[in-house]
Order: C-alpha cells, then structure tokens, then sequence
C-alpha cells in the first residue's frame, strides 16, 4: 500500500479564499436579470395593467386565469431572483458556472415574457401567454447557458488535491485498531446538535403554519413563507440528529429521524482516515452540510471531526464523538477489504497466467482479458 | 459505540454483543443515557440476525444496563452509577465463568452467592 507519509511539522492555517471570481460570475446573471427585471417595470409601468395576468392554462390558447398585483408581482421577481442568485452563488463551483446563467436566464427569461404579453392589455383576463414563449425562454436560458459556459474560461481551474493538504495523511497518524482473523466489527454512534434541531424546529414550524395563513388571510408572502420554511427546515431537522456508522460495508451516516438523505462512503473508496480540529466557521463558513472544493463536512460543532479520505482525493468531516475508534477501524476494514482485492485480482492473474499458457500451446492468439473493475462513486 | 463478534467463537453472538456494550459503559467509552444503535442496523452492520441482536439487548435489560423502549428503541440507563453496575455485572460474568472452570453447577454456584450474601 503506497501510503504518503510526511514528516510532522507545524500545519500552516490554511486560509479560504472565497474565491471572489467564481462567486462574482455566478451572481452577475443574477444581477442582470434583476436589472433587466427592474428596467422592464419602470419602462412599461404605464402600458401594464394592474393586477397583471400571471399565470396562463395549458390549454385553451394559453388564456390567463391567475392574476397578481402589479407591485407584488415586481417584489416577487425581484425576491425570486435574488434567492436564486443567493443560492447559486453561495454553492458556487467552476464546473457548473453554466448552470446560474441558465437558471438565470429562465427566470429573467420568463418574467420578462410574462410582462411583455400584458403589454397595453385593458383586461388582464384577455391575456394569452402561446406555449411558443416557453421556447422563447428555453432559447434564452440556453443562449445564457452558452455565455456561462464561454466565461468559465476566465476562471483559473480549481487547484489539484494535494495529499500533503491538511487533513488525513497530512503528516497526522493514521490510526488502527487490531482485528482477529475471523472478527468482524462495527462502531456506532449517534451525535447532533441541539440548536440545529431547534433552528429547524421553527422553519418547519412555519412552513406548517404559514400555508394557514396564506389560505385565510393572503395567499403572496404567506405561501412564499410556507415553501422556504418546508425547504429549509426538513433537510435541516433531517441531518440535525444523526448516525454514524463504521462497518464493513464503510462510512454511513444516517439521518436518525428519516433516515433520508444517507451519505455512504464505500471500504472500497476509503484511503485513509483520521481525527482532526475542525474550526467550522473559518473551513466551512458555518455548521451543518456544508461543501468546499475537494472537501464536504456534516459539522454540528467546531473541534474534533472523523477525517475521511477519499479515492479521488477528496475529505469527507464529520464532527462526531470517538472519532479516534471510527477512524481506527475504518483504517483496519479498508486495509482488509484491499487485501481481499488484491487476493482476487491475483488469483485472477494466476488464471489468466494459466489460461495463456494453455492457449499458447494450442498456438492461439492471447484470451481477452478483463480489466479489474473501478470502483463507482457512491456518497 | 464499538461492537466486535468473532463467529468462530464459542460465546453466542449475542452475548458477545452485549458484552461490547457492558464493556464499553464500564470503561467510559459509552455514556448513561447514550442511546443504542437499532438493533436491525446493528444487525446489518455485523451481518448476523436480528434477533441475536435483540437477545443480546435483552440481555443487557435484564442485567438492568439499558432500557428498551417502544418507540424509542435501546437506551443505556441515565445514572451516574451506570457505569459502576456495568463493572459489577463484567465481574459477576467472571466468576460465573471461574466457577464453570472449576466444575461447580449452577445449583453449587447460587449456594454459594447466598452464602455470599449472609
């Protein structure tokens, strides 16, 4: 096993660097189609009747049958488009730059649409949005997809994983725990964060009370309430409370609750793991899921985290109590899972070792060999 | 927590499992009021039956280390003197195991616990 080994020394902070380029060209799309949105308004705000048909059937020549008020229907793009432009930018990565001008463009795209056929209408009722608009915005949203694509370009690529990085083989120790031959062994344990469940508690809380609201009082920032409440704090209630678990078939973290979404890490796809500090705020930018280049973590505090690292080179944190365990018997399990590998694939050689010199006695051309199978990413 | 069977041995499986646990609560590495895994991941985790997981469970209830509740599954019972009965129980399984040894019975065991007890 060809594992890196690097002479202690003091580990320098990395710094994160927000990376300003990416962030910027992932909000810019955003900022335009805000402009645009805005500009829209202010220069047709005479010609726009008020409410404003906003929502059309599929059938019947696309006839307006939903209606918004003008100004909620400006603050609602405007809100849209900034949650939108928040999000992307927040998970922002080189890769998917293409993927906030898209979004972008559609949503741009369609409100401007929308706004364009209310033009001059005296009755919002006499509205018709053609299903040919719907092409108009994919057109859009592709050409803003292309642009997105085109300034990627301009993005240095993000920096190759280095294993002298902090984190597993880091010049930290990488722990085991010894296993007889027969013994099979798993480690379990549960962990969370109190003020996470409570944070949920009240998203959640609203999400259930807000949908009330909208239907007795006024359906706009009720429902909008109701939709960001639910988004929020159901995956937060989810991952606030979980399990950790090390066994044969790798790392698995379980919702305790829903026991969806799970994040499993194959033996087969394990390097090397150990226990490091983690300071939450200053890797990650806070606690809970959060992800970064090369590296994602399920946080719940600062302080010590189980460090796993992967085949491709990328760390896996979780902030969970004994790590030290954890990360010694993953160690053991992975190790051992290896040598099961390798057992097999040499015993396949032998096979194939046979098998060619049978066929070169019978003077035949050499059998087609099979390539060990890559193990598939799967978290 | 940390759970380790050997197939090969003598013990059944669900002694050794709840032996892991009394282990663990006796040397601080489990906490009282720490909550068990589900005994079907458990089960799963080490790839025996769920009802070895269970029985060891079971066993840890009767020897009054967990709680086990509908609902709310395996739990180590809250108390700072978790801990200590965990010790006691690991000893009494010592000498239960001594005096198979020695050849005593059962019968001859609870005689002289009795004894023991005056």
């Amino acid at each position: 096993m060809n594992r890196l080994r690097i002479r202690p020394r003091p580990r320098p902070r990395r710094r994160f660097r927000p990376r300003l380029h990416v962030r910027a060209l992932a909000a810019a799309p955003f900022v335009l189609a805000l402009g645009v949105h805005l500009l829209l308004l202010a220069l047709w705000y005479d010609r726009l009747p008020d409410p404003l048909a906003t929502h059309f059937a599929a059938g019947n020549g696309g006839r307006a049958d939903g209606f918004t008020p003008l100004a909620g229907f400006a603050a609602l793009g405007s809100g849209l488009l900034v949650a939108l432009g928040a999000g992307w930018t927040l998970f922002a990565r080189r890769a998917v730059l293409w993927g906030a001008w898209a979004t972008a463009g559609f949503a741009g795209g369609l409100l401007g649409l929308v706004l364009r056929d209310n033009l001059d209408a005296t009755d919002p009722a006499d509205v018709t949005v053609p299903l040919a608009t719907f092409t108009v915005v994919a057109g859009i949203a592709a050409l803003a997809a292309l642009a997105g694509r085109a300034l990627t370009g301009l993005v240095p690529p993000e920096p190759a994983v280095s294993a002298a990085s902090d984190g597993p083989d880091g010049g930290s120790r990488v722990p085991r725990l010894e296993l007889g031959a027969g013994e099979v062994a798993g480690w379990s344990r549960a962990t969370g964060s109190r003020g996470m469940t409570a944070l949920s508690a009240v998203f959640v809380l609203a999400g259930a009370v807000a949908p009330v609201l909208a239907v007795l009082v006024e359906p706009w920032p009720y429902a909008l309430i109701a939709l960001v409440g639910l988004a929020v704090g159901v995956p937060g209630l989810a991952l606030s409370r979980v399990r950790v678990a090390v066994d044969r078939r790798g790392l698995t973290v379980t919702p305790a609750v829903l026991h969806r979404p799970r994040i499993r890490i194959p033996l087969d796809d394990i390097v090397s793991a150990t226990v490091r500090e983690v300071d939450g705020f200053a890797e990650f930018g806070g606690w809970g899921y959060r992800t970064r280049p090369h590296r994602s973590a399920l946080l719940f505090r600062s302080g010590e985290a189980l460090s796993v690292r992967r085949a491709n080179g990328f760390e896996f944190l979780v902030t969970v109590p004994d790590g030290e365990t954890a990360a010694a018997l993953l160690n053991t399990l992975a190790a051992r899972a290896k040598e099961v590998q390798r057992e097999s694939r040499s015993d396949r050689e032998t096979e194939r070792e046979t098998e060619r010199e049978t066929e070169r006695e019978k003077e035949a051309g050499p059998g087609a060999s099979s390539a060990p199978g890559v193990p598939g990413e799967r978290i | 927590m940390l759970f380790r069977v050997d197939p090969a041995s003598s013990v059944p499986l669900g002694d050794q499992i709840a032996a892991c646990v009394r282990g663990a609560l006796a040397d601080g590495t489990a906490a009282p009021g720490e909550r068990l895994p589900p005994a079907r991941e458990l089960a799963e985790s080490l790839g025996v039956n769920v009802h070895t997981v269970l029985r060891g469970y079971q066993r840890l209830r009767e020897e009054g280390l967990i709680e086990l509740r509908r609902g709310r599954g395996a739990v180590i019972v809250p108390g700072a003197q978790a801990p200590d009965r965990a010790q006691l129980v690991e000893r009494l399984h010592a000498l239960v195991a001594e005096a198979r040894r020695l050849g005593l019975t059962d019968e001859e065991f609870l005689d002289l616990a009795r004894a023991g007890l005056g």
